[in-house]
């Protein structure tokens, strides 16, 4: 318990600053919908008539703009772009910092056993990707329904945040593990956000070359996509195993190789 | 001249890393090209057949993606992204590695002022920037000659790919201003990706929204590709206001840095 | 001339204290102890010196110039000594000492050398493999080798086996010899004892006293030891001038400053086992000036 209050209490001046981010980011996209929504239904129309592949290269061109759905959906590119950027880093930083920072030593000559102190170091990032979630959930619903005139999506909202949530475990998990594969905090960053524009850029590609649609397994970024989840979607199920194995497979990691690992000083 | 040296030394990993990231980027993504523009022919016959009031709202018309030139801008912001977190990085690290690597009380009692070791570093990490550009352009050039089916406009291609340049540049002297407001930093990684990521959304967000002002926040809206391949030219304000961040940027950190005070070990 | 000279030199960190209104001279060629125990400012006032921190107020001159406004060229003639060293890990040792030398205008090669034979230190190694006491050897060539008119040190023995200090301390003295000027902290007083002219006390920020080592030491403290036959009240060496005063059952100790006679005669009517008065160590007097002003 006192390691999860130290690493909450580590942690809570960044968490503060992504959620005020998050918050913002949500109240500025929000405050141009009522102008957006205005503009009328032709481009809406016109657009239909498009390949699939084009509607995605422009990102914005596959939801209707005028529905604060449709306007709401292109956000969650963001979202989940920002939420990994925090749970990889946060996942990196949390493990590998007790060497950083020369306080190993400290740490690991008390009476408590490593996997506790994973567990303890796990359970304060879920904490935090818990609060980064809840965080969107909260502004997106208060928000939202500051300028929604129509039918209420609160019930896509939930969704779409369901799926942020498993996309910043999947990210979280690749953090620690990176960490524990990795000498110091400088490396274990340099890994994971490498990982973390590799898969971006790649879900970018996919977008645009759909002959390389199968690629798709390899970067979480296309698991879930706002397109499918709202208006009545469901999550692929292929998806949620896929997610779950990556995070068990991970963190199972993240557990041997701490046990096993000689502290540099 | 000796920190300039060790310098470029200490960062000559980082820049092959980053250099190689960026030649592989751009060589795969062209290498798409030729089975795009096929699609993109399409698309064409599809989009003239729309106003042209509606092909310039959704800020489709400028590019033609069955262009190699078309192709390469509209691709162009993924080399500009990967480009800008390898700038701030730098940027971020190159002056608060000294606190952080615990040698500021080796190099801040040589006989040397502080604004001579900011001007050392910023032009190490010119140097570096530099070099990944020279690198890029060649390997960007070269691409772009193998996938071509038709002349392209080289004066606006160099004007789209120098636009990267830029950008590191913007990113290197926001990086040193950031990094001299912090007494220490221990990680550099989560602060460039924030960064480099914040301003990528608000950029993303306002391709959606158009909103003038919003424009001048994010560097990534400054050298519009599209505007540069329609007009052969970079739009003077946004240069103005890019050389105006550069310069505040660069007068802050020399001003805060050589009244800093450095902590102790 | 003096080599430093400090001026009311105060430091806050925010509103936590550094140090007060510190003032004192160090001279040419003397060899300058520091003395306090830990946070008392020691480090504060020497990282200011160095320009490494701002003063909040009041000013220090080395070689009779200001120490923040002519920072680099005063740094050309001025030898550091961290308490902690760390140095740029992916390098060899001798990469890090030619990197040191090379701020100076002048030929450091052959001192280098001669330096890390002296210490007996390997310049092939990588810093980052390298043990504490051994970083500490690097630190003490970088800080030596250009031969420097002030070499200022920070705690510099701690990490050192004694061979290795002994081997620093004739080093110290050497470059004292030749006529370099050196500021010596510490909160180890035997080893001030032992190589310093001159010592000035800090205590909670603030400097208590600056004093010539052999006047301390020749103040007219006496230290008295005493096996007594019978034990005694505590009261009974209620005197003027006793302090820090210890019985343990027949054994008694106290510091007596004053009038000799006059504790003679108290002792006189009591029966004595052993009596022995002796000069007080220097870690003794410190104690009682450090009692003294709490």
């Amino acid at each position: 318990m006192n390691i999860v209050l130290r690493e909450l209490r580590a942690n809570m001046k960044a968490l503060i600053i992504w959620c005020v981010m998050q918050v913002f980011l949500i109240y500025v996209g929000m405050l141009k919908y009522a102008g957006m929504a205005e503009a009328g239904n032709s481009v809406n129309d016109l657009l239909a008539g498009l390949p699939e592949i084009f509607k995605t290269m422009f990102g914005l061109s596959t939801f209707d703009l005028t529905h604060v759905g449709g306007y709401y959906g292109v956000f969650f590119l963001y979202f989940i772009l920002l939420g990994s950027i925090h749970a990889v880093m946060l996942g990196a930083v949390i493990i590998s910092k007790e060497e950083r920072d020369k306080t190993a030593d400290f740490l690991l000559t008390k009476p408590v056993s490593r996997v506790r102190i994973i567990t303890s170091k796990l359970v304060a990032a879920l904490i935090n990707i818990v609060a980064f979630n809840l965080t969107t959930l909260i502004a997106s619903i208060i928000i939202v329904d500051m300028y929604n005139q129509g039918q209420s999506i609160t019930g896509d909202i939930i969704k779409l945040m369901i799926a942020l949530f498993i996309i910043q475990l999947i990210f979280l998990s690749v953090g620690v593990g990176t960490a524990v594969m990795t000498r110091n905090t400088k490396k274990a960053t340099s890994v994971s956000t490498a990982v973390l524009l590799i898969t971006f850029i790649l879900s970018m590609a996919i977008d645009m070359y759909s002959k390389i649609e199968n690629l798709k397994y390899l970067t979480p970024f296309k698991y879930f996509e706002a397109r499918q989840l709202m208006f009545g979607g469901q999550f692929e199920a292929v998806f949620i195993v896929l997610s779950a194995l990556i995070v068990i497979v991970l963190v199972t990691v993240t557990y041997i190789f701490y046990k096993k690992r000689d502290m540099q000083v | 001249m000796n920190v300039y040296l060790q310098e470029l030394k200490m960062y000559r990993k980082s820049l092959i890393t980053w250099t190689i990231a960026l030649v592989v980027l751009v060589v795969l993504i062209l290498s798409m090209f030729p089975a795009i523009a096929k699609d993109a022919q399409l698309l064409n016959k599809l989009l003239s057949a729309f106003p042209e009031g509606i092909q310039k709202a959704l800020g489709l018309t400028t590019l033609d993606l069955s262009t190699v030139l078309g192709f390469y801008s509209f691709v162009f912001i993924y080399v500009l992204l990967v480009g800008s977190i390898q700038a701030m990085n730098l940027g971020t690290s190159i002056l608060s590695a000294e606190v952080r690597e615990r040698t500021a009380d080796f190099l801040l009692v040589k006989p040397i002022n502080r604004s001579r070791i900011i001007t050392y570093k910023l032009l190490a990490a010119l140097t570096n920037i530099a070099i990944t550009n020279v690198v890029y352009i060649l390997a960007a050039k070269l691409m772009m000659d193998i996938v071509k089916k038709a002349p392209y406009d080289t004066k606006a291609f160099f004007l789209v790919t120098f636009t990267l340049l830029f950008l590191q540049l913007y990113f290197i002297a926001f990086g040193i201003a950031v990094s001299v407001f912090f007494k220490k930093i221990r990680t550099v990684l989560p602060i460039s990706l924030a960064a480099v990521f914040g301003f990528y959304i608000i950029y993303l967000l306002n391709q959606t929204l158009h909103d003038a002002k919003l424009s001048y926040v994010t560097p990534f809206a400054y050298f519009e590709p599209a505007y540069i391949v329609s007009n052969v030219q970079y739009d003077v304000t946004y240069v103005a206001v890019a050389v105006g961040f550069f310069t505040v940027f660069t007068i802050v950190s020399y001003g805060i840095y050589t009244k800093k005070d450095i902590p102790a070990i | 001339m003096h080599i430093i000279e400090i001026n009311q030199l105060t430091k806050y960190y925010g509103k936590s204290r550094g140090i007060v209104d510190v003032s004192f001279n160090v001279e040419e060629g003397e060899i300058f102890g520091f003395i306090g125990p830990n946070g008392a400012g020691k480090s504060t006032t020497i990282r200011t010196l160095l320009a490494l921190i701002y003063p909040t107020s009041g000013s220090a001159k080395i070689f009779g110039k200001d120490c923040i406004q002519y920072g680099p060229e005063i740094r050309r003639e001025i030898g550091y000594l961290p308490s902690e060293v760390f140095y740029y890990d992916n390098m060899k040792v001798l990469d890090v000492l030619k990197y040191s030398a090379s701020f100076y205008n002048k030929d450091c090669k052959e001192r280098l050398y001669e330096l890390a034979d002296i210490m007996d230190l390997d310049l092939n190694r990588k810093v980052n493999d390298l043990s504490y006491g051994n970083k500490k050897k690097v630190g003490i060539v970088q800080g030596l080798l250009h031969s420097p008119k002030l070499i200022i040190l920070d705690e510099p023995t701690s990490g050192l086996d004694p061979l290795m200090q002994q081997k620093f301390f004739d080093l110290i003295h050497e470059e004292n010899k030749k006529g370099a000027t050196i500021l010596f902290s510490s909160h180890i007083l035997n080893e001030v004892q032992k190589l310093c002219h001159r010592v000035a006390i800090i205590k909670e920020g603030k400097i208590i006293k600056v004093e010539d080592i052999e006047t301390l030491k020749q103040s007219n403290y006496k230290k008295f030891r005493i096996d007594m036959t019978d034990t005694i009240t505590d009261t009974y060496f209620d005197v003027e001038g006793v302090t820090n005063l210890s019985i343990h059952d027949q054994h008694v100790t106290f510091l007596f400053s004053g009038d000799i006679n006059v504790i003679i005669s108290q002792l006189s009517q009591k029966r004595l086992k052993n009596l022995i008065v002796e000069e007080p160590t220097l870690d003794e007097i410190f104690m009682h000036y450090y009692v003294k002003e709490a």
